[in-house]
């Protein structure tokens, strides 16, 4: 977030406020990340004490959620912030929601993995392995681009989303074919196909989180715009 | 990708840069003004337009009073001040030498920081510029009353004492009996220098509604200190520093998206 260079308010308490906030968020990412990676890993080696870990641990994301939105708002009542002030403000409260979301995406994931374990199946039908660490890797560096508010890597991820996608489809395809094969296999495809669902939306969180990007830095709403009126739109 | 029609968010906020001559109340055409040596306003230009609010702001000593003051050529009042470029209303420029300054006030009324009643009732304060262009009949100036009194959102506060001493009158009932006066002539515009500074939050609150009603009627241009007023109230924003017109667009850019620096800097506290 430091690329925007702006100088210090005159306020000091209101620069630590801003601060805190920018700082909280970047902390619920990590968090997230964590969540996000020790699921994947917990439902590729069936630990089920890591995946109980990861449910254990989405209190504290939500209660991440909870205290940085309260904080977002107290700003908002207390100093009635401007421009890029505003827009950080609402782009951190909006971030905090996404990431919350990806924390209950881990946890469906955590629970396939118990489930899976309790009723002593094998690893899943197909491997959502590659698709599960092109996610974490997409998560990774949407909060670098967060952390430095860089608002061209953030349309580059957005575009990496597609890819995401296509993997979701490949996926997809493999499981119709098994359930034609034979119809039996369909409660396995669909414990594949919840958990693949659920990393095919952390894709689309972080695309989420890559339009707050670009708001906060070009103070253009990017949602629903096409990459080329987008790409028009913020002069890259 | 969903498209979304962005007719329905916005507001009613006209493109500045291609104000037609009707939709324009004033023209202000490269304004430089000296105060002796000391220039105080650098190239000034800007269109407001009409019948709605725009709000000058920036910080003490920015020119931002001055360039209002201009607006009816109260800094003629000042010694040594010199000015030069142009302010058109209607078309013609109120600093050509044929125009008669008390007409062109007739025309551009102004509301100052601290209420200024005249020792009078409430009844003469209203009606005292009418007095003065010569009207006299009684059933013409109570109707002008009622409807300035009642334009200045303050009819109900005062109409059973309308022959009590306007000092009697609150801080912010001062102020709206001042608008009231201002409008009971019937101006084009009306400008309020710091119209609220003075005032309670509630009072200011009263004031602000009442700017936000006067626009149907009358162009409004404001100065004030208080940044959040002018989002609140304003239409347009102008941005000046040092003289200078740094940025001038509709309220909703200023405060969400400003493309200056300094404008930046400023709204956001960050100025100096």
């Amino acid at each position: 977030m430091e690329n925007m260079n702006l100088s210090k308010h005159i306020s000091g308490q209101f620069n630590a406020e801003l601060d805190d906030i920018r700082n909280r968020v970047l902390a619920m990412g990590g968090l997230v990340e964590r969540q996000l990676e020790q699921s994947l890993d917990a439902l590729s080696t069936l630990d089920s004490e890591l995946a109980q870990k990861v449910i254990d641990g989405d209190h504290k994301v939500n209660g991440m959620e909870v205290a940085i939105d309260e904080e977002c708002t107290r700003i908002i009542a207390k100093r009635q912030p401007a421009a890029s002030d505003l827009r950080l403000v609402l782009a951190i409260s909006k971030t905090i929601t996404d990431l919350e979301r990806i924390g209950d995406a881990c946890v469906k994931i955590a629970k396939a993995a118990l489930d899976k374990r309790s009723k002593n199946q094998q690893p899943l039908l197909v491997s959502i392995e590659n698709m599960g660490r092109h996610a974490t890797r997409m998560l990774n560096a949407t909060l670098d681009a967060l952390a430095r508010m860089d608002a061209e890597v953030a349309l580059e991820l957005h575009k990496e989303d597609i890819k995401l996608d296509k993997e979701y489809e490949g996926i997809i395809r493999q499981l119709m074919t098994y359930m034609m094969a034979d119809p039996r296999s369909i409660p396995e495809v669909l414990d594949v196909l919840w958990a693949a669902r659920a990393v095919e939306r952390v894709g689309d969180r972080c695309q989420n989180i890559c339009e707050y990007i670009i708001y906060y830095v070009k103070g253009k709403d990017v949602r629903h715009v096409s990459y080329e009126e987008m790409e028009k739109d913020l002069n890259f | 990708m969903i498209s979304i029609d962005k007719s329905a968010m916005n507001t009613n906020s006209v493109d500045l840069n291609n104000l037609s001559q009707e939709e324009t109340a004033l023209e202000i055409r490269n304004l430089d003004l000296k105060y002796g040596d000391k220039q105080a306003l650098f190239d000034v230009s800007m269109k407001i337009p009409e019948k709605q609010v725009t709000a000058f702001i920036g910080p003490s000593g920015c020119g931002k009073s001055t360039l209002l003051r201009c607006i009816n050529r109260m800094n003629d009042l000042v010694d040594n001040c010199h000015i030069g470029g142009e302010i058109l209303l209607n078309g013609q420029n109120i600093y050509d030498k044929q125009v008669d300054v008390a007409s062109l006030r007739r025309n551009v009324g102004m509301v100052f920081q601290r209420p200024n009643p005249f020792p009078k009732s409430i009844y003469e304060n209203v009606v005292y510029g009418l007095r003065l262009q010569g009207v006299n009949n009684r059933r013409e100036l109570d109707d002008a009353a009622e409807q300035s009194l009642r334009g200045a959102a303050i009819w109900d506060e005062v109409k059973d004492r309308l022959h009590d001493n306007a000092f009697g009158l609150s801080g912010g009932q001062q102020q709206r009996l001042v608008i009231a006066r201002a409008i009971a002539i019937e101006p084009e515009v009306l400008l309020l220098d710091e119209p609220t500074s003075a005032l309670d939050p509630i009072s200011t609150l009263t004031i602000e509604e009442l700017i936000t009603e006067l626009k149907s009627k009358y162009t409004v241009v404001i100065v004030t200190h208080n940044m959040q007023q002018a989002a609140r109230v304003s239409d347009q924003t102008a941005f000046m520093y040092m003289g200078e017109l740094v940025e001038y667009a509709d309220t909703n850019t200023i405060f969400t998206t400003p493309r200056k620096r300094k404008t930046e800097d400023y709204i956001t506290g960050r100025y100096g």
